[in-house]
């Protein structure tokens, strides 16, 4: 009797969370697997089409032409910003003076509004009277106004705007992985006259191997599923350069903004963003993979 | 003077390791300068930003204000609304608050003391949803929730749905659990507690550090907030958080963009935040870093 009123006081305080997690974390995940199944625009018939909107799905160019730009954003955020992040933490675990001070100026974008931010960064870049643009036509470095947000330079410009956001993030899982390396292995190496570099690729790198591993992961997941920034910035344009697939996904349901237009796809809509989840679940699967047989080889 | 003989056999190696390590500590202090503007910029230009005219703005490359104009600020407060977007942000991330660090301590509490059937396909459940993502596709099935509830016309709506996700603050507190010894807890058992008044009376203090962490963490998740308060005030603006009014004003009803308003708002957005944030710094840091430890 003692333990069923032990279980009832346990599931008692298990279940607001779970009916919560349930109705509005499961539901709609359920809701969008039966729509996938369905032609749907939002109001009026819904028709059972079965595999019909994976089929439009394959031969939907403008989709997989924002999954190229996802890799594209993902891969050039990840390159710069994990060595930088890394080579930061390994600057900030030493005792410098001010390193809590510089961890802090480093780690500060994190707990910014990624929309206001880039909201700031588009007045920044912005081509005719961006803040950028005026700096350098003054220190005369440009003669004539950089189209930041133009067709060749957006994805450069989100790009860098998401490795703002994301350097300090990576420099603080990087030192927290960093204070697992134990101390004396640097010295012994000192006595045995390693370099700084040396004690990096030799001592760093090797030691850091699975969290490594962990954060490169992270970042790849958190990369390809970033839409806000870009949402703001660019909208995707000019001409879908900056599309990425979970816009994509948005744009299938709701307008950018309050005064946009937009043809709504339930139904097809629901297999983009299912089509996206099982993107980034294989690349990062694919990465796993790949890291574990690299393991294996060095 | 002890080093003099050392001098007098090597004196060209030694001025040129001294040089040596003068030349990389400059490069180092460089590379941390170099980004740690990087980082300010954006919000410095928002702080100075924030003071100026309008055309000072849009035609000048000045980094100071060449007159401080406090008006803006009065001026996005009154006519553009910032009041009212203030006050939904803070609404919204204070109960937002409230209930995640509520619904997950209550859980972490039972997952971390009991055993019970089903709490590893819970624990899963909690991760599953930290890491799978569909996108906007769920804010429909949600929305039209909101309104079969009739919630969709008040803050609730959103409230409910940013408590829903409170998986992370689940694993943070789960974390500081760890930390509590459970013989408080047979001690408070035998002195008569039960279940519910060990949670209340003995991990809720304990917690404490824990649960000041988490709601940091919490209520800048839901003050920083876009998209959903977006799609959710589409249709009624009254209900806009500060980040929505904000990136409305970009599109504006006016013909020629606002920018001082904009600078204006941004920094009411960000300055809490980062005022906040320059007296608890290490908190913050505290559940990045926790997320990688073991």
């Amino acid at each position: 009797m003692t333990s069923l009123r032990k279980l009832g006081e346990s599931y008692s305080f298990i279940l607001p969370s779970l009916i919560f997690t349930l109705v509005l974390g499961i539901y709609p995940i359920v809701w969008a697997i039966r729509y996938m199944f369905y032609d749907y625009p939002g109001y009026g018939e819904e028709v059972f089409i079965g595999f019909g909107n994976f089929a439009s799905l394959m031969r939907d160019e403008a989709y997989w032409n924002s999954v190229v730009n996802t890799a594209v954003y993902a891969m050039g955020k990840i390159i710069i910003t994990i060595p930088l992040s890394l080579i930061l933490a390994v600057i900030l675990n030493k005792g410098l003076k001010g390193k809590n001070f510089l961890r802090a100026i480093y780690f500060m974008p994190t707990v910014l509004s990624t929309a206001v931010i880039s909201i700031v960064f588009f007045n920044i870049f912005n081509s005719y009277n961006g803040i950028l643009n005026q700096f350098l036509l003054k220190y005369h470095i440009i003669s004539k106004s950089i189209d930041w947000l133009g067709p060749d330079l957006a994805m450069v410009t989100s790009i860098i705007v998401a490795i703002w956001g994301a350097i300090g993030n990576y420099m603080l899982l990087f030192l927290a992985g960093l204070q697992n390396i134990p101390d004396d292995v640097y010295e012994s190496a000192s006595l045995d006259g390693a370099n700084a570099s040396q004690k990096f690729f030799y001592i760093t790198i090797p030691m850091l191997g699975p969290v490594l591993q962990m954060i490169i992961m992270l970042a790849i997941t958190i990369s390809l599923k970033g839409y806000e920034s870009i949402m703001v910035l660019t909208e995707g344009g000019p001409i879908g350069r900056t599309e990425v697939m979970y816009l994509y996904v948005y744009r299938m349901f709701f307008p950018i903004s309050s005064s946009s237009t937009m043809i709504q796809q339930i139904g097809y809509g629901s297999a983009v963003g299912f089509m996206s989840a099982i993107i980034v679940g294989l690349i990062t699967l694919g990465y796993f993979w790949l890291s574990k047989r690299l393991n294996r080889i060095f | 003077m002890n080093t003099a003989p050392a001098t007098n056999t090597a004196p060209i190696t030694k001025v040129g390791r001294r040089a040596n390590r003068i030349f990389s500590g400059l490069i180092l202090w460089v590379f941390l300068g170099l980004i740690a503007v990087f980082t300010v910029f954006p919000v410095l230009v928002t702080l100075f930003g924030s003071f100026k005219t309008n055309a000072e703005l849009t035609a000048g490359a000045t980094i100071l204000p060449s007159v401080w104009h406090f008006s803006n600020y009065l001026e996005a407060w009154k006519q553009a609304d910032f009041a009212k977007f203030t006050w939904n942000s803070l609404f919204i991330s204070t109960f937002t608050t409230i209930g995640t660090l509520l619904l997950a301590s209550m859980a972490a509490y039972a997952v971390d003391r009991r055993s019970f059937f089903g709490k590893s396909l819970y624990v899963s459940l909690q991760a599953a949803t930290m890491f799978i993502s569909i996108g906007a596709v769920v804010i429909r099935p949600q929305f039209e929730l909101m309104v079969k509830l009739h919630l969709n016309s008040s803050l609730w709506g959103i409230i409910f749905i940013l408590i829903s996700a409170h998986a992370t603050t689940f694993f943070i507190l789960i974390g500081f659990f760890k930390g509590i010894p459970r013989d408080l807890d047979e001690a408070a058992y035998i002195d008569g507690c039960n279940f519910f008044s060990v949670y209340w009376r003995i991990i809720v203090p304990l917690l404490k550090p824990g649960l000041g962490v988490a709601a940091l963490f919490a209520f800048r998740n839901a003050w920083n907030e876009y998209i959903l308060p977006l799609v959710f005030t589409m249709t009624n603006p009254k209900l806009q958080t500060l980040t929505v009014g904000l990136a409305d004003l970009r599109y504006g009803t006016t013909a020629a963009t606002q920018t001082h308003l904009i600078m204006a708002g941004a920094c009411l957005s960000i300055l809490p935040i980062l005022i906040v944030y320059a007296f608890a710094n290490k908190s913050f840091m505290q559940v990045t870093g926790g997320s990688v430890k073991g």
